[in-house]
C-alpha cells in the first residue's frame, strides 16, 4: 500500500462519497415522506386506504432493492418515464425503504395509548391537536432510534446504485480497481470512508436510544 | 343538569344499554354501583361523548350531547372526566398536564394556565410534585393529578370511572378525601366506584346497574343498607364480604 497511491485515489473516492450522501440524503427524505403517507393511510379507519397502503408495503417489503432499482431504470423508460441512474436510485431507495420506515412510524404512533387519547378528548381536544400535542411528540421518540438505523441501513445500501452505474463510492472503487489493480488498497480505504459516514450514525443512535430510554422512565426530555 | 334519557347502545349484535334513564341535578354525587359488564363504563363514556348511544337523548343544561356535531368538543370541556387509569400524558410534566387543556383549548394566556395549575395540585396536596413527571408519581398521586387535569377546565360536572380501583389499598384514601372535598364543595359527580363506605358518606344518590339497565336507585343510606331488589341485594352482598 503506497502512500502516492492513497493520495490519488482518496480525491476519487471523496468524489463518490458526495454522491453517497446526496444518494442517501435524498432516499431518507422521499421514504420519510413516503413512509408517513402510508403510516397514516394503513391507520385510517377508511378501509380502502389501509388495504392499500398494507399491500403496497408487503409488495415493496417481498422485492429484493436491486430489482426495484433495475425496474425503475430499465423498466419505467419503456413505459415513457425518463430518469436519470441518479434519480433512479434515489427513487428506488427511497421507496424502497418507505415500506420500513411506515412500519416504524406505525409502531411508534400505535404505542401511544388509546386512553391518552381519550383523556385528550375528555378535556375538549380536537382530533389536530390531540394529534400535535399527544401523539406524535411521544411517536416520534419512540421512531428515532429505528429512523435512525434505518438511515444507516440506505446508507450502506446506496451502494447498490453502483450497478446501475452511478458513480458513488463503490462503484469509484470499482472502476480505480478495476484500472489500477490496487484491489487492497482500494478496497480498504472504501470501507473506512463508508465507516466515517455510517459509524457517526451509530453512535447517534446509540445515544439516542439511551436519552429516550431514560427520559420513559421521567427523566427530562 | 345532566339529563339521561332513556338510552340505548349496542356494541354489534349485543345490547349492553337497554334503557337508561338518570337525572342529575347540580350540585348532586351519583354513584353508580353494579357488576362488571353492567354497563357502568359506557353510561360516563356516552355523557361525554366519548361513546355514541343508538337511542334516546342526553342532555348536560339543556344541550344535546351528539357525537357529531361540531360543539361536542365544547360539551366535553363542561364535562371532565377522570379515568381508572388515569391517562395522564407521560412526555409532560405534572403541571403542563394540568396546563394542556386550559392553554390549547380554552387559549388561556400560559401564566394564568399556570397559576390555576399551581393552585390546583396545592389544592390536590401535590405542590411539591409540580415539575416531576407522571412516572415518578404513585398511582395515588397520578390520580391526583388527573383530577386537578379535570378541574383545570372548570367544568361543571366530573365523571370518575373507578378512580381508585387500579390503586394499592393503602393509596386509596388520599384520592377518595379529594373526592370528598370536592362533593362538599358543591361540584356535580357522576361517580363509578366499588368503594362502598365513599358511597353511604359522600352519594345523594345511588344506583345499582345491572344488566344495561337501572334495577334500583335511592338515596345512598337506603339503597345500601335496605336494598329491595334481589339482584342489588346480592351484589351488595357479595361486594361487601370480599
Ligand atoms: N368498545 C367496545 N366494543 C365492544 N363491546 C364493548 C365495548 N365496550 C364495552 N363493551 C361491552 O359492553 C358491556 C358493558 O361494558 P362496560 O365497560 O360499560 O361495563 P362496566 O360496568 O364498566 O364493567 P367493569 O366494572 O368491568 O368496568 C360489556 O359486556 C363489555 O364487554
Ligand atoms: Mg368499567
Amino acid at each position: 500500500m503506497e502512500f502516492s497511491d492513497i493520495t490519488a485515489f482518496l480525491p476519487i473516492l471523496l468524489k463518490g462519497a458526495l454522491i453517497t450522501v446526496q444518494i442517501t440524503i435524498g432516499a431518507l427524505l422521499l421514504s420519510t415522506l413516503l413512509g408517513l403517507l402510508l403510516a397514516l393511510m394503513k391507520l385510517s379507519p377508511v378501509r380502502a386506504l389501509s388495504l392499500t397502503a398494507g399491500t403496497f408495503i408487503n409488495v415493496v417489503r417481498g422485492l429484493p432493492i436491486i430489482v426495484q432499482l433495475f425496474y425503475i431504470y430499465f423498466v419505467l423508460p419503456e413505459l415513457g418515464i425518463q430518469l436519470s441512474a441518479f434519480q433512479a436510485s434515489i427513487i428506488g431507495l427511497g421507496v424502497a425503504y418507505s415500506a420500513y420506515q411506515a412500519e416504524n412510524f406505525r409502531a411508534g404512533i400505535e404505542a401511544i395509548e388509546a386512553g391518552q387519547i381519550e383523556a385528550a378528548r375528555s378535556i375538549g381536544m380536537k382530533s389536530k391537536l390531540i394529534m400535535r400535542r399527544v401523539v406524535l411528540p411521544q411517536a416520534i421518540r419512540i421512531a428515532l432510534p429505528p429512523y435512525g438505523n434505518t438511515a444507516v441501513m440506505i446508507l450502506k445500501d446506496s451502494s447498490l446504485a453502483s450497478t446501475i452505474t452511478v458513480a458513488e463510492m463503490t462503484r469509484a472503487g470499482q472502476l480505480i480497481a478495476a484500472s489500477t489493480f490496487q484491489n487492497t488498497t482500494v478496497y480498504t480505504l472504501v470501507a473506512l470512508l463508508y465507516l466515517c459516514l455510517s459509524l457517526p450514525l451509530i453512535f447517534g443512535v446509540n445515544r439516542l436510544e439511551r436519552y429516550f430510554g431514560k427520559s420513559a422512565k421521567g427523566g427530562k426530555a | 343538569m345532566i339529563n339521561i334519557n332513556a338510552i340505548h347502545k349496542s356494541f354489534g349484535d349485543v345490547e349492553v344499554l337497554k334503557g337508561v334513564s338518570l337525572t342529575v341535578a347540580k350540585g348532586e354525587v351519583v354513584c353508580l354501583i353494579g357488576p362488571s359488564g353492567s354497563g357502568k363504563s359506557t353510561v360516563l363514556r356516552c355523557i361525554n361523548g366519548l361513546e355514541s348511544y343508538d337511542q334516546g337523548s342526553i342532555t348536560i343544561n339543556d344541550r344535546q350531547v351528539d357525537v357529531a356535531s361540531k360543539d361536542i368538543n365544547d360539551l366535553r370541556t363542561q364535562v371532565g372526566m377522570v379515568f381508572q387509569r388515569f391517562n395522564l400524558f407521560p412526555h409532560r410534566t405534572v403541571v403542563e398536564n394540568v396546563m394542556e387543556g386550559p392553554i390549547f383549548v380554552k387559549n388561556e394566556p400560559r401564566e394564568t394556565a399556570h397559576a390555576n395549575a399551581i393552585a390546583l395540585l396545592e389544592k390536590v396536596g401535590l405542590g411539591d410534585k409540580v415539575e416531576a413527571y407522571p412516572q415518578q408519581l404513585s398511582g395515588g398521586q397520578q390520580q391526583r393529578v388527573a383530577i386537578a387535569r379535570a378541574l383545570a377546565m372548570q367544568p361543571e360536572a366530573i365523571l370518575f370511572d373507578e378512580p381508585t380501583s387500579a390503586l394499592d389499598p393503602e393509596l386509596v384514601g388520599d384520592v377518595l378525601i379529594v373526592m370528598r372535598d370536592l362533593a362538599n364543595e358543591g361540584m356535580t359527580m357522576v361517580v363509578v366506584t366499588h368503594e362502598m363506605g365513599f358511597a353511604k358518606e359522600v352519594a345523594d344518590r345511588v344506583c345499582f346497574l345491572y344488566g344495561g339497565q337501572i334495577v334500583e336507585s335511592g338515596d345512598a343510606h337506603t339503597l345500601l343498607t335496605q336494598p329491595t331488589h334481589e339482584r342489588t341485594q346480592d351484589f351488595l352482598r357479595r361486594v361487601l364480604n370480599h
